[in-house]
């Protein structure tokens, strides 16, 4: 083929018979196009590709990606469109609507469970039914409910403004206790949420006082505490109605067990010369509360950890109310005694 | 932050609502004015909170009986290991005689001294049936002390089984004197939990300091 693009165009529109003698007679002529072919052949690599040339000091160092992405001031374009969740309501009826706190997208979204605390394994497979079982009180069917008593007081009806007049409370209450009621296979009392609060009076000459309660409410229950006001006028510490002083946060659930579990298993048996907790604890609706002196915090094992993070002296102490759904004292204290906290002392 | 506050403006009208977060917002003077002179509070927008975490790690803790399982902290360390929690403390452990607080008196001094000086100074004098054996037969190795009924009893049991063949049914302190296999098997794997050195990085610079000193 070499040769026939040699010919001239001319003759290239000739026969094949009458072209190849004069093929043969133009061959010792030079062409630069078959110089060119020549060329190509030396151009082929002797040794194989496959040995990949060693990189230099030098352009190792010249290298520096991480430099270029920090001195870009811009960040790079997204390669596609991202959803930003709305950062803020607008009401059901406006067009644009977050997504459900279970999304993970949300900007509420809260990730978790990741374990399942061992107390709340405990209540579920035996405190629970065993309570039911121990405090059941049989009823033979058909026998008929007591009536419940009147508890709020009527007026007498001499005035004829007591008509339509709402109810009485009690003597000597504002307000009603609750009623026991009993324990059944649907009402089992468990514990709801436990609060953390840190009275520190001293914070109101230094403030520093309420940044190490603060800090050590976080370590102990993993969220972030919030300041609350006194609400009471104390003449010896030099503290005034409404002033802020309390450092407060509240755990549900999970986090609620993990930290009873926490209290029962590895703080208790740690306090020297400890009875227990006092019986008379309660409030006579199902919610026990309990304090630690600043002694006993550091036996927390998340103070532990980093005790020397904390001021000595400036460790305050913190109060402990556990919350059921218990509706009286002694169902509460049976579920805290069934979980492992021992009381001391009659009621 | 420009680009998020044009992002997110809101209506006019939420600038009414005095809220912290949209005071950065530039606001009309005619704006600010009813604000002032509206009382009631306008919400066209909730804002959404993102919440607060503070990380929390998973921790292994290890009771002093061994037992371990996993817990969320804020805790950083990877394991922890209690020496004293409800597994070798008698108040939860009431049917663990090893974790009792019986005085130890091998010498027999303390009975020495109660011998001498009676107990009506003693604000623990009335202990239990159990302690009071167990103090009678420590009473009883020594030679100082007085021997009672108690001991006496104790002191012919071992040399009248050594004698006889068929020997009569075993005494209450020879029963109290075989122990447990479970409770000696706690012992052992409490004492592992325990006396392990490497729990806060070997010995503290006190005990070091000691150590040194004795050497010399």
């Amino acid at each position: 083929m070499a040769t026939l693009r040699e010919v001239t165009r001319s003759a290239r529109s000739l026969p094949l018979s009458q072209l190849s003698r004069q093929a043969y007679a133009t061959c010792s002529r030079r062409c630069a196009s078959s110089q060119a072919a020549e060329a190509e052949l030396d151009d082929l690599v002797s040794e194989s590709g496959l040995a990949v040339p060693q990189l230099g000091d030098a352009e190792k160092g010249a290298f520096r990606p991480w430099k270029r992405a920090a001195d870009r001031k811009l960040g790079l374009p997204s390669s596609r469109y991202q959803y930003h969740p709305p950062k803020y309501n607008r009401g059901q009826f406006h067009p644009i609507q977050s997504p459900l706190s279970s999304d993970p997208i949300a900007r509420d979204f809260v990730p978790g469970p990741f374990n399942l605390p061992r107390l709340r394994q405990t209540y579920q497979s035996t405190i629970a039914s065993d309570l039911m079982t121990l405090a059941y009180n049989h009823i033979p069917p058909g026998t008929p409910q007591k009536e419940q008593a009147e508890r709020l007081r009527e007026w007498d009806g001499s005035s004829p403004y007591h008509k339509n007049r709402s109810k009485r409370g009690p003597r000597g209450a504002p307000v009603l206790p609750v009623i026991e009621r009993n324990i059944t296979f649907r009402n089992i009392p468990e514990i709801t949420e436990i609060t953390l609060s840190s009275y520190v009076p001293k914070a109101i000459k230094d403030q520093d006082h309420l940044l190490v309660a603060r800090t050590m409410l976080l370590a102990l229950t993993g969220t972030t505490p919030e300041l609350a006001k006194t609400n009471a006028n104390v003449a010896q510490w030099g503290v005034q109605k409404g002033q802020r002083a309390i450092t407060k946060t509240t755990i549900y659930g999970n986090a609620a067990y993990e930290f009873l579990d926490r209290c029962i298993h590895l703080v208790f048996p740690k306090i020297k010369d400890w009875k227990g907790i006092n019986a008379t604890t309660g409030d006579g609706s199902g919610n026990l509360a309990w304090g630690f002196t600043p002694e006993q915090m550091q036996l927390f094992p998340e103070i532990e950890v980093n005790y020397p993070m904390y001021p000595a002296k400036m460790m305050p102490g913190c109060k402990i109310f556990i919350k059921t759904t218990a509706t009286s004292d002694r169902q509460a204290q049976l579920l805290l005694s069934s979980m492992g906290v021992p009381f001391y002392g009659r009621k | 932050m420009n680009t998020t506050s044009t992002m997110g403006r809101l209506p006019s009208a939420v600038l009414r609502r005095p809220t912290t977060l949209l005071l950065s917002q530039t606001t009309t003077p005619s704006a600010s004015h009813q604000a002032t002179t509206s009382k009631q509070q306008v919400r066209h927008a909730t804002f959404v909170l993102r919440h607060r975490r503070p990380y929390q790690f998973t921790q292994l803790v290890q009771l002093s009986d061994g037992s371990t399982y996993t817990m969320r902290t804020t805790s950083p360390a990877a394991l922890y290991k209690s020496s004293k929690d409800t597994r070798n403390h008698s108040l939860w452990q009431p049917s663990d005689k090893s974790l009792r607080n019986v005085e130890v008196d091998e010498a027999g001094k303390l009975a020495a001294f109660r011998e001498r000086f009676g107990r009506g100074w003693d604000l623990d004098s009335v202990a239990t049936p159990e302690e009071q054996t167990a103090a009678a037969a420590a009473a009883s190795a020594t030679v100082t002390a007085a021997p009672t009924a108690v001991d006496a009893k104790q002191a012919q049991s071992p040399a009248s089984t050594g004698k006889k063949a068929a020997p009569a049914p075993p005494p209450v302190a020879e029963a109290e004197d075989s122990e447990d296999p479970f409770d000696s098997l706690t012992d052992l794997i409490s004492s592992y939990a325990s006396t392990d050195k490497s729990l806060m990085g070997g010995m503290s610079a006190k005990d070091q300091a000691k150590a040194k000193g004795k050497k010399k």
